[in-house]
């Protein structure tokens, strides 16, 4: 019951952005293999940029829009496209297990926070707190309040309150939607925008940078026939359009959005799952047990329309080790705080959000490499065992402090550790408790999430299963 | 005249048919639209009343559009008139006002939207703000006060700039291809500035004048309420967006207001002619097939990609009238008395619409509003989906026996703010909310002598017969086309009309020229220049719902 209460009230809040029609039909959507790309002397060069995916029927705007996602000139290093880290062939996220990718004019920077797959962003509502509403016809056009809960301890509380109404009253100052692990963009199209001008990711100086490189693309003129003969001339222009269209290039793609995973598959009844993948999904649900299809919200909307996202595009602070392999954590006084900041100014105050990040798809998660916004898991098994032993085996995933006690969340200042939610299952354990998970149920589970991979071929699967 | 006689001995027998079916009383009075006797050979007026759109954003190019590989290309037929747009003044694209640095970073000549980026962003439609953007009639600060750096959809730009955005003929396809083949006016306005509320109650009733405001959950009236303002002789004047007091969907949260006036409809019951407002969403007994129901019913599109609610309070004006709403939203007895008084009251669903013309009982006077889905308002809605709406409704009328007696009007309650180019501003108006001239004061370019809150005595009078404040218009030029077997063919009038010349029309045609008190209709312009009544009402033109363009034409 309580999966499908949460997920009616997310069905219902879907805000944002829209998806053609043929994409919510596509099935399936065969990526060509990247083969490398050649160097002026003819030979293979580090596949920093995959060739495009092959496309067909996309609009004139999609078409500019790809070609400018597999370009590197658009980066000041000259050497990284978007599609450098949201790889084709890896479900558009990183194919390496580097925790943060490199970048900048070096191709040596890195950033702190796990690059996301681009897979699946197409329903992602605005960012708001508490639910969205639809209709935004009153005057002024309504903005964005910057809510400043001090003492509502709302992540843990929405998820694990069984009375209606304080769920709902605190469901209300939850964080939801927006793109970027702290939901900073509000759509995919503002999202496009950070990697052009991170100085550690294609690292341009300016936006006028950017439309320099655009004015000497070859695909300069599609400027000029979709925007206008002037479109150069207009700065703040050019720049939405060019995001617009690297938007429309995922928005249209049905490799953005193939759904043809083998859950997929089963869910339009053409498919059965095994046993252990049967298994997996009811521990999946289970909300004793895994208790993942709370925030990962496994099932279609009634109507059909919107297939299952896999998140409820909430945000929650799960107490995530100190990932030391990343340069900034050096520094013992810097904190990654998600919603908080560094990169987010608007919540920096609002005490209760410090340390909560947005909740992503697990879509294709059995094909990451790293896991978490600071990358600190390579395997699923490791995630699961963190998940069910992060209260009860804590001294496995946070180190000592001086004085011999455990530095329990030690991602987190002090003061913020009371937001980690210790209250849902299957956190909500203690020392000496058994775990919500055994290790044959999580391997149950992890078998499971690999029917969450996209590109099942059902006639090669069932061979394999003989 | 021969079918004239025909459809009345039909309908005659419809009525002997309907008479033992125990609903005589949704009878009482109401005469069947074919045997009336009216001015023009107009037996169903049919409007489609959308949201959100100023006449350069959907026709500033028209009739040439840009025909992009993959897109419903358009090509105007030999002969075309232009309408006054960016092609009659074509430095308006190379050289706009607001392309100024006023504008800040939203500074910019207008721009093509494409019609992948169809879902956009709403702009400020505020009554205020749109005063200011016109600028004592230089038409150069859209971005500054009307532009809104969009968030919803993709085809949004985050910048003031998108204001100045235009459609052409590849993404507002069908109503390019109506103008070719009906009549269309570039002179038509919204009565006063403001948004969805004042549009529509203009449009039922040609003036704003006469609200009553409610505080949030209170049944006792208390006007000081941020979408009423003071008119200026004790009484409050509409001019923002509040939800029909009574209305059992209406916000339980916000100020609430009632209009005490008359509108249309209260003079339609009196002369006993059939009528309806029909409303996606308004029936609050059916489950949509997201499980979604009462006042809750949701849509969603491939465009928008979100649910949206069907049942918009603040775009139904009947609700706001004592005499005419339907608070609970209680349905009609039966098919065939759709139109006639009972405990409907005249308001119904979108589909009742559909019923009854299905059962050939279509009323004399039919509005149409779209579900949110539909009605074109950007963020919640879009042009394609609009036109989906409009095409499918057009079609079914064509399709049905009551073609020829027939018109369809296509209107709009606002621009949303968009840029258009022309100013027409003849009411006077000096209230708190006025800044088309100055602080306070909007009229005629020009004018001088006003006072602060007293209304200029050439202000229309108001519904105590003294001239009001509050009302400053007409506000901005939005689309308007005619489609009917009687319209004139690929015409543009020049004619000053306002929504009111809505109202106008139906009191010339079947209430003997009957006016409202302190209504526009007297002063808006007569609509009858885009027609030709004596044709041969045989024209039709079947579009396809999703692309717009052409499937079957008859002259």
């Amino acid at each position: 019951m309580k999966n499908a209460e949460r997920f009616t009230a997310m069905s219902t809040r879907v805000k944002g952005l829209r998806v053609s029609a043929f994409v919510l039909l596509a099935l399936s959507a065969p990526l060509a293999a990247a083969s490398p790309p050649q160097n002026d002397s003819g030979s293979p060069v580090q596949p920093l940029s995959p060739r495009p995916v092959q496309a067909t029927g996309l609009s004139a705007v999609a078409q500019l829009g790809r070609k400018m996602f597999f370009d590197p000139s658009l980066s000041g290093s000259g050497k990284l496209s978007c599609a450098s880290c949201h790889d084709p062939a890896n479900a558009y996220a990183p194919a390496n297990n580097l925790a943060v990718q490199l970048g900048g004019l070096d191709l040596q920077k890195s950033g702190v926070r796990a690059v996301p797959s681009l897979r699946y962003h197409e329903h992602t509502p605005n960012f708001t707190i508490g639910p969205n509403s639809s209709i935004p016809d009153f005057d002024p056009p309504p903005q964005d309040a910057a809510a400043r809960p001090t003492d509502v301890k709302t992540a843990s509380v929405a998820k694990a309150d069984r009375n209606n109404a304080a769920r709902a009253a605190a469901e209300a100052k939850v964080p939801q939607g927006g793109l970027d692990w702290d939901g900073r963009a509000d759509t995919i199209q503002d999202q496009a925008r950070g990697p052009l001008l991170d100085p550690n990711e294609m690292a341009n100086k300016s936006q006028s940078e950017v439309i320099e490189h655009l004015r000497k693309s070859a695909y300069a003129d599609d400027f000029r026939q979709l925007f206008g003969a002037n479109i150069f001339d207009q700065p703040g222009l050019i720049i939405d359009e060019a995001l617009f269209a690297l938007v429309r290039f995922q928005t249209e793609d049905p490799s953005f959005h193939p759904y043809d995973s083998k859950y997929d598959a089963y869910l339009a009844g053409k498919a059965e799952l095994n046993a252990a993948e049967t298994r997996g999904l009811k521990l999946f649900e289970d909300p004793k047990k895994g208790n993942c299809s709370s925030c990962h919200i496994d099932k279609a909307s009634r109507d059909g329309v919107f297939q299952p996202a896999f998140t409820d595009y909430q945000f929650e602070s799960l107490g995530i080790p100190r990932n030391r392999d990343i340069a900034a954590n050096q520094d013992p006084h810097y904190y990654d705080l998600g919603l908080c900041g560094p990169y987010r100014k608007d919540y920096a105050k609002s005490t209760s959000y410090c340390g909560l990040f947005k909740t992503p798809t697990l879509r294709n998660v059995a094909t990451r490499k790293v896991f978490f916004h600071n990358g600190v898991f390579h395997s699923l098994d490791d995630v699961m065992h963190f998940y069910v032993e992060r209260e009860i085996h804590a001294e496995k995933w946070y180190p000592k402090l001086a004085n011999g006690d455990i530095d329990i969340y030690d991602d987190l200042p002090v003061k913020y550790k009371r937001n980690v939610d210790t209250v849902d299952a299957p956190f909500d354990r203690q020392k000496g408790d058994k775990p919500a998970l055994n290790d044959a149920e999580i391997a149950d589970i992890i078998v499971f999430l690999k029917t969450l991979n996209d590109g099942y071929k059902p006639d090669e699967a069932s061979s394999a299963a003989q | 005249m021969r079918q004239d006689l025909l459809k009345t001995v039909s309908a005659c027998f419809a009525s002997i048919v309907f008479a033992g079916a125990s609903i005589s009383s949704a009878f009482a009075g109401a005469a069947n639209p074919d045997s009336l006797t009216t001015k023009y050979p107009i037996k169903h007026l049919v409007i489609i009343f959308g949201e959100n759109e100023s006449f350069d954003h959907y026709f500033g190019t028209y009739p040439v559009a840009t025909n992009p590989a993959g897109e419903p290309s358009f090509t105007a037929a030999p002969g075309t008139p232009v309408p006054n747009n960016y092609q009659t003044n074509p430095n308006l694209l190379t050289a706009n006002p607001n392309n100024q640095s006023a504008n800040g970073a939203g500074a910019t000549n207008p721009f093509r939207i494409d019609r992948a980026q169809a879902h956009t962003g709403s702009q400020n439609h505020s009554y205020g703000p749109e005063e200011e953007a016109f600028d004592n009639g230089k038409m150069d600060l859209f971005p500054k006060y009307t532009g809104a750096a969009g968030v919803y959809g993709t085809g949004t730009f985050n910048n003031t700039g998108l204001v100045m955005g235009y459609f052409d003929g590849n993404t507002v396809t069908a109503l390019w291809n109506y103008a070719q083949n009906f009549a269309m006016s570039d002179t038509s306005f919204g009565t006063n500035f403001g948004p969805s509320s004042v549009g529509a109650v203009n449009v039922i009733s040609g003036q704003t004048n006469g609200a009553e405001g409610f505080a949030a959950g209170s049944n006792v009236v208390n006007s000081g309420f941020s979408s009423l303002v003071a008119d200026g002789v004790g009484g409050y004047t509409m001019y923002g967006d509040s939800d029909p007091h009574g209305d059992v969907c209406s916000s339980t949260t916000a100020a609430t207001t009632t209009m005490t006036g008359k509108n249309i409809g209260d003079l339609l019951n009196a002369a006993g002619i059939t009528w309806g407002w029909f409303q996606g969403g308004f029936d609050l007994t059916k489950t949509n097939s997201n499980g979604t129901t009462g006042c809750a019913r949701s849509t969603t599109s491939a465009t928008v990609g979100a649910y949206e609610n069907d049942y918009v309070q603040h775009h139904q004006p009947f609700q706001y009238y004592a005499s005419t709403r339907n608070e609970r939203h209680l349905r009609p007895s039966s098919v065939a008395a759709i139109g006639s008084t009972d405990v409907a009251n005249h308001q119904y669903d979108i589909n009742d619409f559909n019923a009854a013309l299905q059962a050939g009982n279509l009323p004399s006077v039919s509005f149409l509003k779209a579900p949110a889905i539909g009605d074109a308002h950007p963020g919640n809605s879009d042009p394609l989906d609009e036109q989906a709406f409009v095409v499918n409704e057009i079609n079914l009328l064509q399709q049905s026996p009551e073609w020829q007696y027939t018109a369809v009007i296509i209107a709009y309650d606002d621009s949303d703010g968009w840029y258009d180019h022309v100013n027409n501003v003849l009411n006077p108006s000096t209230s708190t909310q006025d800044a088309y001239l100055g602080t306070q004061k909007c009229g005629p370019l020009g004018s001088t002598g006003y006072t602060n809150n007293v209304p200029p005595s050439n202000a229309l009078v108001g519904v105590n017969g003294q001239p009001v404040n509050g009302r400053c218009g007409y506000g901005p030029r939005l689309p308007f086309l005619v489609i009917s077997p009687y319209a004139q063919k690929n015409y543009i009038d020049h004619t000053v009309i306002s929504q009111a010349s809505v109202v106008r029309f139906i009191e010339d045609n079947w209430l003997n020229g009957q006016r409202i008190l302190g209504s526009f209709d007297a002063v808006s312009g007569p609509i009858d220049n885009m027609f030709n009544f004596n044709q041969t009402p045989t024209r039709t033109l079947i579009l396809d719902p999703n692309m717009g363009t052409v499937v079957s034409q008859t002259n």
